[in-house]
């Protein structure tokens, strides 16, 4: 297991220099504009991860982290806050709004929960297109956080950086007591509790982490694309979008968001070109086909398929009838 | 599995084939435009793409631009200003276009002034009203159509010149749009003394707008000035006239009051009557061509252009006439060009940028009487004099 | 006090429509646990189909809506044999997806084939209000109220007496033993689920008059039809109904006594709250 482990980390070494590859050799601002928001939405998927995937909490509400970060950063550089702190201070913030919806939210469970995600992702959005503060519809101008002609290219790599970085937070908690807690909790809620996990705490502590990582992102967006307003960077489209990618890619899995990213922000800018008006459609194919033929995701169908391999190659041992969450949290222990 | 690797090949390689045939022929002249095909805001670009067909046309038919075809290279922003950033960036870095002209709204093309001065590439803007996208003062930008300040100020002249009314009622649609013009009519109201009774918001695209209107029945304005896109505009009246509102003046800030279905059945029909709009531009305005636009329009579109339309129109003419006197495709001394750029008699009226980019664009005001729009100020312009007060909703027939 | 009434009753009047979504969704998302996040824009093709039959047979959509309720049965029958019955055991995840890629293809064919533009039906009823009194209420929406409250009724009604609908409501209360009273229950959750659809039809061929009708009409009312569901309580189709009533008035008396651009947060804030403080709903009996 340990060698595996090893070997996967130093693959993931050489993906993260080769994906910083782009910002040496292309020249193009516009296919750089296209690899940031591959390597941005990689992020964001890998960061909904944390929740969705390992907690198995399908929230589709976090767009109000994302918007949270962007407007954070421009009302406070509004007043003066240097761009870097205030990137910071937003993240921070957006983690508190964090706590208080995790509060509220994670009482419940199952649609109901996501329908209170989605709520609350709304109620945002509506607060921002009424207040001042915020601009209203108008919306606000954000400063850049990188000037000059290296523009895109310092973006992208920040971008990855930033994927790099919620890939590592995923990595640990793939491995840590944390995330087969989390695992367990996905599997088999009222079981985690009654052998003693604390369920709630524990789903809030992805929700925080998860928040922080999606409104550094959205710092990021809304900086480099320098004017937000709330129909655009609050609105569920992208709560979705997060989801969707990361479940394509597999959700729980390590690689899979970033895959997941790859692929459906890879085949939206194509067929953009292509297809101009029916990206939608053909989003909206793809996720029926995932859903009734991979619904492990790629790389989840994937390591299934090795699995079985594997199975199949040595007999298996006997094991006693166990629920997967008893499993997970023994494994943790 | 194959299968989702096939998938990721393809799209890879059909990314760089679209990349790669981004290379333009030799003998054409690109100008690039940013609008929204697709999105929200769909049915505007389409009129904005429409209105460029029409100018693209007759620009090739008298020679096309330094003795070259002329092409317009679109880009679909999908009603999104982030999307419209990365326009810029397709249109400039890729596709190397001199000149840019767009986008639709007011928040998509306020997205891409810093990006437009940056690459210091000319952009000529067809349609935003919200006055804010000239705050930059880029050198490189420049707008042809009117503002919502200037709304507001031509409403207000308009009001002064018959019968000087002192209370008036804002309502406005939550929208950028709306926001905007609510803006500029307060200040505008403010600075002519008047006494602004209410301004009240409401969410576009919700079928009930009773709530607001009896708050501002209630108020008691003389003068209601309504900022509403398309359909808004049709069930506003009707709504007007479920609660009996009877404000001395019905004014608005063009756009759903100015559409050319409003008057008909299709629109408000009988309760658009009496109501005044803003508007940049009418079919029977008297700038030689409009009406050969409109009847251009019609024949090849099938319904009547909007204002959005001989905008994008204008912006395609100026952007040629420019290239032309500059004689060359380089971006600086196209800027020059746009910037000593003077077209007295164009179909949208006199086309002149001022120093700060803007084109002093008239703004007029016009009544629908009998079904029909008619200009009704300023003075010169006007083909009929307006009816005031607007009569009570029991007393219409 | 006059205004009160009066936004009450204008309140009333859209809420019965909301509350035939309502229902529907609650055929749908309380009787078979099917999270139907496609909800709004089956609505949406309810509403395309009347506009069609009104723009090119000139069928008022007051008759028009029939045709869209069978159509959407139909429909949503098809959709569920094809898409959703095969995930019918799938975590709720799966579903939430499922749904809500049949969303985006619904909304985008719609767009590819009528475009993005706003449409709207003239239709001269809703030029007409009827006055008693000091209030006006506008003539279309009160027929729209009569024909939802038969339809309400009826499907009560059809829930409560007869074979089928008893069928239903035991496979809402235990879907392991209805099997063993001698229910399809593959038949009957076919019908279901079509009937709920067919339901969101007739809801937006009434709905045709009074609103815009654009691609993206319905995404609206998925959210608002989940609301109602948890308003009145799940498994509760009367629930509904008086969700569905409840919203619309509290919508209403948003708009007239805070302003209109709240009366959209209404609906999360009541949902919020109802989700904290009684997650069964004013009527639910089961748990959350």
């Amino acid at each position: 297991m340990k060698e595996l482990r090893g070997a996967k980390l130093w693959i993931t070494i050489g993906l993260v220099a080769l994906s910083c590859l782009p910002a040496l050799v292309v020249e193009n601002n516009y296919l750089l504009q296209v690899c940031f928001r591959i390597a941005l939405f990689a992020a964001l998927g890998l960061a909904w991860n944390l929740v969705g995937g390992y907690a198995g909490q399908l929230s589709l509400g976090h767009v109000a982290f994302f918007g949270l970060g962007a407007y954070g950063l421009a009302i406070l550089a509004s007043h003066s806050v240097p761009v870097p702190i205030a990137v910071l201070i937003a993240s921070l913030l957006a983690t508190l709004v964090a706590a208080l919806i995790g509060k509220i939210v994670f009482r419940l469970r199952g649609p109901y929960f996501t329908l209170a995600t989605i709520a609350c992702g709304e109620v945002l959005r509506l607060t921002a297109t009424n207040l001042n503060i915020t601009g209203g519809a108008i919306g606000l101008t954000v400063p850049t956080v990188f000037t000059g002609p290296m523009f895109w290219k310092l973006y992208y790599l920040s971008a990855v950086a930033l994927a790099a970085g919620c890939f590592l937070v995923n990595f640990w908690t793939a491995n840590s007591r944390f995330g087969y807690y989390l695992m367990a909790i996905r599997e088999d809620e009222d079981t985690a509790s009654a052998v003693g996990v604390d369920t709630a705490n524990y789903k809030l502590r992805s929700l925080l982490l998860s928040a922080f990582l999606t409104a550094m992102a959205g710092a990021l967006y809304g900086s480099a694309f320098q004017y937000i307003v709330p129909d655009n960077i609050l609105t569920i489209d992208i709560s979705v979008q997060m989801a969707i990618i990361a479940m394509l890619g597999g959700a729980g899995t390590l690689l899979g968001p970033i895959v997941g990213a790859i692929l459906l922000l890879g085949a939206s800018e194509t067929f953009k070109t292509q297809f101009q008006e029916s990206h939608l459609l053909i989003y909206g194919i793809l996720i029926v086909l995932v859903v009734l033929f991979l619904p492990e995701g790629i790389v989840g169908g994937i390591e299934q398929l090795l699995r079985s391999r594997r199975k199949a190659a040595k007999p298996p041992a006997p094991t006693p009838n166990q629920s997967p969450a008893i499993s997970a949290v023994e494994k943790g222990n | 599995m194959q299968g989702k690797i096939s998938l990721i090949l393809i799209s890879a390689v059909a990314v760089m084939v679209t990349v790669g045939c981004q290379k333009g022929a030799g003998n054409t002249v690109k100008v690039g435009a940013i609008t929204s095909v697709t999105g929200s805001q769909a049915a505007f670009g389409e009129a904005h793409k429409n209105g460029y067909a029409i100018a693209l046309d007759e620009i090739n038919s008298k020679g096309g631009v330094l003795g070259k075809k002329l092409e317009l290279d679109i880009y679909d922003d999908q009603s999104k200003p982030d999307q419209a950033v990365q326009g810029v960036s397709k249109l400039v870095d890729q596709d190397r276009v001199p000149v840019l002209l767009g986008a639709y709204s007011s928040e998509n093309t306020k997205a891409i002034i810093p990006a437009v001065t940056q690459r210091q590439i000319p952009l000529i803007i067809p349609t935003a009203t919200a006055d804010n996208v000239m705050d930059s003062k880029s050198p490189w930008v420049f707008r042809i159509c009117a503002g919502a300040n200037d709304y507001a100020k031509a409403t207000i002249a308009f009001l002064k010149a018959n019968g000087a009314p002192k209370k008036i009622a804002i309502v406005y649609e939550n929208t950028n749009f709306g926001q905007a013009n609510r803006k500029s009519m307060e200040a505008a109201a403010k600075e002519a003394g008047m006494d602004i009774v209410a301004i009240e918001s409401y969410e576009a695209k919700s079928p009930d707008y009773k709530p607001v209107l009896q708050r501002v029945k209630q108020a008691n304005p003389d003068v209601v000035y309504l900022c509403s896109y398309l359909l808004d505009a049709s069930t506003l009246m009707r709504q007007s006239q479920e609660v009996d509102f009877n404000p001395k003046y019905y004014t608005s800030a063009g756009t759903g009051f100015a559409a050319a279905e409003f008057p008909t059945a299709k629109g408000a029909g009988k309760n658009a009557e009496y109501t005044f709009s803003v508007s940049q531009w009418l079919p029977a305005v008297q700038w030689p061509g409009s009406k050969e636009f409109d009847d251009a329009y019609f024949k090849r579109f099938n319904s009547h252009p909007a204002y959005h339309a001989i905008q994008a129109y204008a912006a395609l003419h100026a952007a040629a006439d420019a290239m032309n006197r500059a004689g060359s495709l380089d971006s600086a001394k196209i800027r020059d060009a746009i910037k000593s750029l003077n077209l007295p008699s164009t179909p949208f009226g006199p086309v002149q940028f001022d120093a700060g980019g803007q084109n002093q664009h008239p703004v007029l005001i016009t009544q629908v009487q009998g079904g029909q729009y008619h200009i009704v100020f300023p003075q010169d312009a006007a083909d009929a004099k307006p009816i005031i007060p607007a009569p009570k909703w029991n007393e219409r027939k | 006090m006059v205004h009160f009434l009066q936004a009450c009753m204008n309140g009333l009047l859209t809420g019965a429509l909301y509350a035939l979504i309502g229902m529907g969704l609650a055929l749908i998302f309380g009787v078979m646990r099917i999270v139907n996040f496609a909800h709004g824009s089956f609505l949406m093709v309810g509403m395309y189909v009347s506009y069609l039959l009104f723009e090119r047979l000139k069928i008022n959509p007051y008759y028009g809506f029939i045709a869209a309720g069978i159509f959407l049965f139909g429909f949503g029958y098809l959709v569920y044999k094809l898409l959703i019955q095969p995930i019918r055991d799938r975590s709720d995840f799966m579903q939430i997806l499922m749904t809500t890629g049949i969303a985006l293809i619904l909304v985008d064919t719609a767009q590819l084939t009528f475009g993005a533009d706003y449409h709207q039906t003239n239709i001269d009823l809703v030029n007409r209000a009827v006055h008693f009194g000091p209030f006006t209420l506008n003539a279309a929406s009160l027929l729209s109220f009569g024909i939802a409250t038969v339809f309400i009724v009826g499907l009560r009604e059809f829930v409560v007496r007869s074979r089928t609908g008893q069928a239903l409501r035991a496979i809402a209360q235990n879907r392991d033993v209805a099997p063993l009273m001698g229910i399809n229950v593959t038949r009957i959750q076919g019908f279901s689920f079509a009937l709920g659809i067919a339901f969101a039809g007739i809801a937006g061929g009434l709905l045709l008059p009074a609103l815009y009708l654009f691609p993206s009409v319905g995404e609206d009312y998925t959210l608002k039809a989940f609301v109602i569901v948890v308003l009145g309580g799940m498994g509760s189709i009367e629930g509904a109904a008086m969700g569905g009533l409840v919203l619309g008035v509290a919508e209403s008396l948003t708009s007239t006594y805070i302003g209109n651009q709240w009366a959209l947060a209404i609906d999360f804030v009541l949902f919020l709250l109802m989700l904290s403080l009684k997650p069964s709903g004013i009527f639910g009996r089961q748990r959350a």
